[in-house]
């Protein structure tokens, strides 16, 4: 038998006897060593791991900017001409590839569920080193212009909708009136890069000639489309900003001969941008990680404190057993080796632990945060995460263990067996108390404020009146069901037998031919006519009804009358912050707007209304509201209270007004703002249960801490009493003694807080406002209460007993 | 303050029926059983006895350290057998000094610190003064002014102990209860320990101290011995036997 095998098989027989003790540190640290696993692999697998693509350093997206007049931005977008100019004329990418993603209603199945596709050029396979399941990728047979119908799926799409059918290359699939014959589906190893929206997974791939584009935008330099995107393999004679010297002009020069007519665009510029699909996977998440790696790496540490003092009184303890192994020979070294054997076999049952909550985290993280959090998918136990655990576990074994070695004087051992175990032996220092407190109280107070601070601005922004009503409203859309789409006047008799129909319902108070109010703005290009001022305003046509369904207030004017949105009169209202942008403190009411040429008809504005915010966001934006037309294919239906339209029902009733449209989407206002403030809540429920855990095990170790320095003076708190101490003067005695300590830790955790602020003073300038104030106090006073119950609570056990029960054993 | 005279001399200390029994949920021990104790002003007793034959008990409920399941006990009059832990404090504190085996010193106070926290924790304020006063003057009686600086680590065991013996004479209690005051000490520091105790009694003080030594024992005008929880009178040679069982 080794003696690695003794030792451990000692140390396991030790700590056997200490069920306790075992259990709390391997729960503490299993818990928290879990979280910063999880963390870690998250951080590792955003931010170091390459992408699982050949070549994937040299894979960039390209950007178009529009720059206005002023030298400001005003979108990263493409027009759809621009787009296929980089694509033919470009020279800097050994490859590229075209991307347009979409939603549609696949019209062959029965339950005609909304897919999200893409449409790609051929090249897409290569870049991203595609592998089949079955059948072949697209091919020279796809490329621009073909215009060949087929279509390869999803290797989840494959097994989810189709039932994993073998004969699936049989088979096609209908969207908008065309029918693709299915040539492949994809493998199931494949990891879609998510360019273009966190989470998005498309189900159908199909040629790019066959993307939603409509006719016009195809050819208009004026239109731009956030849906299309270029992504390519940079050559390796061209460094990133050399492409985007060359891309600039390639792109600007050509936009600018095909805008020079338009007023609209004079002294306006278009700039490329050249991002790594590394950074634009990734996006604005880097900070989310590193909030998240220093808020878990804050609870490692707190209990890194607690276990630390669990050690150092379990060598207090152990000091009469260490004495007999020093008298039978054992060396310094060896008894080291033996406290090793022991923290080791400790944190190796913590990171086993630790491991499986990992796993939990990465589970939860899948199927939650798939939608905020890129390559989650990607989380998974690693190379690098177990890389990790054995460096943690190591390293934290042999700190538990210096920790607890430098508490033997190996000297004084002997006459702890002389003594017969009395007199002070090995204590933990009354300094090394002190600083676990100071430390501990400093973390906490830091981490709680933060956390607590995150939890009010999640919790304001969800509480954050949005200035209309979400509550029994339901949006729904159509989509076109065949290859040509039904004219206006055709959409209009449609839309109105259709509106008929769903008003007819028991559940229907009201309807209105617009779109959610929580999206479908788009961004319009206004001239002012008595000013020619150009602006872009956020805009959305609405009918007569809109605002008297959400409910959003109307400060001065009208609204649309019925009579208006069937002659399709050029009318328009403006929010409150377009009014005051346009008229200041006058009125805008009669002033008038055209929209993108001079030429057009200009809308009168006869109303100004209540702004609103999108939920999440804290901005509001300058907004116009046109009259719509009755032409359009986006309802919103308020329910009476209680009531609801099933998927099914309202599909029903589409299909018996017309063919030629399907539902594409049903879903209610409140669910849409509910995923909007998806961010919040997940915020406000992370830092609430931060706050809570780094509180508790605060609490703990405080009272660890402060427990085993009230245990250590159990003989003096006897003698006090015997002498005539009463129990008021012991408990402020003993918070006087910590006082400073806790202060100490305190004005620690508020020098920390104060460089957090220092390191970060862009990310934190809007979280500091008047309002922190009370939750500061808050957390002061939440630091205060664990601390001065961490002082009172093993103290009562002396003190509310009779003397004698403190002084028993002192002689 | 009412004290109790009997035979021209002031009662200290009276104890009617007194027991005590240690309950565990297997076990019921008799710590004490039926003590019937008098202890006059100026007596010198001393109670001593196998180990477990309940002395240390008796001292704890003496000293009102412990509280007894049975019986009724008197300081100087006043009935203590059932008071709260805090008025148990207060007449610990007014009328009780203890002198402990290990002294029981306060190691982060100085000498001077130690003996003035009994007038600290007075309900009776003194002003600063009066307590250098007071404390001088037991210091001078123990003989050991020339320490008032110094932490109790920096004295003998045999100094430490004339410093407890200060600090449980500094509040002027009814009686002094000393607990085994030569038990840590060497025979010549103990014959001092032991030297001061007689001089405090021969100038007035009550003593009542529990110890293994018949040489120490036999010093104490009284000498009670105590067996399986019950007192065994012996008189010691020429003193008067005020109680018996």
């Amino acid at each position: 038998m080794s003696l690695l095998y003794y030792r451990q098989k000692q140390a396991w027989a030790s700590l056997r006897k200490k069920p306790g003790f075992v259990g709390t540190v391997i729960t503490t640290m299993g818990i928290t060593l879990g979280a910063l696993l999880c963390v870690l692999t998250l951080a590792y697998v955003l931010i170091a791991k390459p992408l699982p693509y050949p070549d994937q350093e040299r894979l960039y997206r390209v950007d178009s900017e529009f720059i206005d007049a002023n030298k400001e931005g005003v979108g990263k977008a493409f027009t759809y001409p621009s787009l296929m100019h980089l694509y033919q004329k470009q020279a800097i990418f050994d490859e590229s590839a075209l991307l347009y993603f979409g939603e549609d209603v696949l019209t062959s199945s029965p339950a005609q569920p909304t897919m999200k596709t893409a449409f790609i050029t051929p090249e897409w396979f290569n870049l991203l080193g595609v592998d089949m399941a079955l059948g072949r990728k697209f091919e020279d047979s796809e490329a621009l212009n073909t215009n060949n119908p087929v279509a390869i799926l999803s290797y989840r799409t494959w097994q989810e909708e189709f039932a994993g059918d073998a004969d699936i290359l049989s088979q096609k699939v209908s969207f908008s009136g065309t029918s693709f014959s299915i040539i492949g589906v994809l493998s199931e190893d494949f990891i879609e890069p998510q360019i273009f929206t966190t989470g998005l997974n498309s189900q159908v791939f199909m040629p790019w000639d066959f993307n939603e584009a409509p006719e016009n935008l195809r050819k208009s330099w004026s239109n731009i489309n956030d849906t299309q995107l270029f992504i390519g393999k940079l050559n390796d004679k061209h460094s990133l900003s050399q492409a985007e010297q060359i891309l600039t002009p390639l792109m600007n020069d050509v936009w600018q001969e095909n805008v020079a007519g338009m007023d609209f665009f004079k002294g306006w510029s278009l700039t490329s941008k050249v991002t790594s699909l590394q950074s634009v996977i990734l996006g604005d998440n880097r900070d989310t990680v590193y909030m998240l790696l220093a808020g878990v790496i804050g609870l490692v540490l707190i209990a890194c404190a607690n276990i630390a003092n669990l050690f150092m009184s379990r060598t207090a303890e152990q000091q009469r057993q260490l004495a007999i192994h020093a008298a039978i020979g054992a060396s310094k070294k060896q008894l080291f080796k033996g406290l090793f054997a022991e923290s080791g076999l400790l944190m190796a049952l913590s990171i086993i632990i630790a491991l499986v909550i990992a796993l939990g985290g990465f589970e939860i993280m899948q199927h939650f945060l798939a939608q905020r959090l890129p390559r989650v998918d990607e989380l998974s136990l690693n190379g690098f995460t177990l890389l990790c655990a054995l460096a943690i576990t190591l390293v934290l074994a042999l700190f538990f263990a210096k920790l607890s070695a430098n508490m033997i004087n190996y000297r004084a051992l002997n006459s702890t067996l002389q003594s017969s175990g009395k007199g002070s032996g090995i204590q933990v220092s009354h300094k090394v108390r002190q600083l676990l407190i100071i430390s501990q109280v400093a973390i906490v107070t830091a981490l709680v404020f933060v956390n607590i601070s995150l939890f009010k601005d999640a919790v304001d922004t969800i509480e954050k009146p949005i200035g209309f009503e979400t509550n029994n409203i339901t949006t729904l859309v159509l989509a076109g069901a065949t290859t040509t789409p039904p004219s206006r006047e055709e959409r209009k008799v449609i839309m109105q037998e259709l509106k008929t129909k769903l008003s007819q319902l028991p559940q229907v108070e009201a309807i209105s031919q617009s779109g959610s109010p929580l999206s479908g703005f788009g961004i319009w290009a206004q001239i002012v006519v008595s000013t020619n001022e150009r602006l872009v305003v956020e805009t959305k046509p609405v009918d007569d009804n809109y605002f008297n369904l959400i409910n959003q207030p109307l400060i001065e004017g009208r609204i649309f009358t019925d009579t208006e949105i069937s002659d399709e009169v050029d009318v328009m209202l403006v929010n409150d912050v377009y009014a005051r942008h346009l008229a200041g403190d006058e009125s805008p009411i009669g002033m008038q707007i055209t929209f993108g040429s001079p030429d057009d008809p200009a809308a009168t504005i006869i109303g100004v209304v209540k702004g609103m915010t999108i939920p999440g966001r804290s901005e509001m934006p300058m907004r116009a509201y046109p009259a719509a037309h009755l032409g359009g294919t986006r309802l919103m239906l308020k329910l009476k209270p209680g009531q609801t339209l099933s998927r099914q029902q309202a599909a029903e009733i589409i299909a018996g007004v017309t063919s030629q449209y399907s539902l594409f989407e049903l879903s209610s206002l409140d669910d849409r703002r509910d995923n909007l403030l998806f961010t919040q809540y997940t915020t406000a429920i992370t830092s609430a249960i931060l706050a809570l855990l780094t509180f508790f095990l605060a609490a703990i170790g405080l009272y660890g801490i402060l427990s085993y320095g009230t245990q250590m003076r159990r003989f003096e708190i006897g003698t006090r009493l015997a002498i005539g101490a009463k129990r008021k003067t012991l408990i402020a005695m003993i918070i006087k003694d910590n006082s400073l300590a806790l202060v100490t830790g305190i004005i620690t955790g508020m020098i920390l807080l104060v460089l957090l602020y220092l390191g970060f003073p862009e990310e934190l300038e809007t979280y500091l406002q008047v309002q922190l104030i009370p939750v500061f106090a808050l957390t002061l006073s939440l630091i205060a209460t664990i601390s001065w119950f961490a002082c009172y609570w093993p103290l009562r056990q002396l003190i509310n007993r009779p003397a004698i029960h403190s002084l028993r054993g002192s002689d | 303050m009412t004290s109790t005279l009997e035979n021209n001399k002031e009662i200290k200390i009276q104890m009617r029926g007194i027991a005590k029994v240690f309950e565990t949920e297997e076990l019921e021990t008799h710590a004490l059983k039926n003590i019937d104790l008098t202890i006059y002003a100026g007596d010198y007793v001393s109670i001593s006895g196998p180990s477990g034959c309940g002395k240390s008990t008796l001292l704890s409920i003496l000293g009102l350290l412990d509280m007894p399941s049975g019986g009724e006990y008197t300081i100087e009059g006043v009935n203590v057998t059932d008071l709260s832990l805090d008025q148990a404090a207060e007449i610990r504190n007014a009328k009780i000094g203890f002198i402990f085996q290990s002294f029981n010193l306060i190691d982060e106070l100085s000498v001077f610190d130690n003996v003035a926290l009994p007038l600290r924790y007075s309900s009776e304020k003194m002003s600063e003064q009066a307590i250098t006063e007071r404390v001088t003057e037991c210091l001078q009686a123990v003989d050991m002014t020339h320490r008032t600086g110094h932490k109790p680590n920096q004295l003998s065991g045999g100094q430490q102990q004339r410093i407890a013996i200060a600090r449980a004479l500094v509040a002027k209690p009814a009686i002094l209860l000393v607990d085994e005051p030569t038990g840590n000490l060497d025979s010549k520091s103990g014959d001092q320990v032991m030297d001061t105790l007689e001089q405090l009694n021969k100038s007035g003080t009550t003593i009542c101290m529990v110890t293994h030594d018949p040489r120490y024992a036999n010093m104490a005008n009284i000498q009670l011995k105590l067996l399986d929880g019950s007192i065994l009178t012996t008189p010691a040679p020429g003193a008067n036997i005020k109680e018996a069982v």
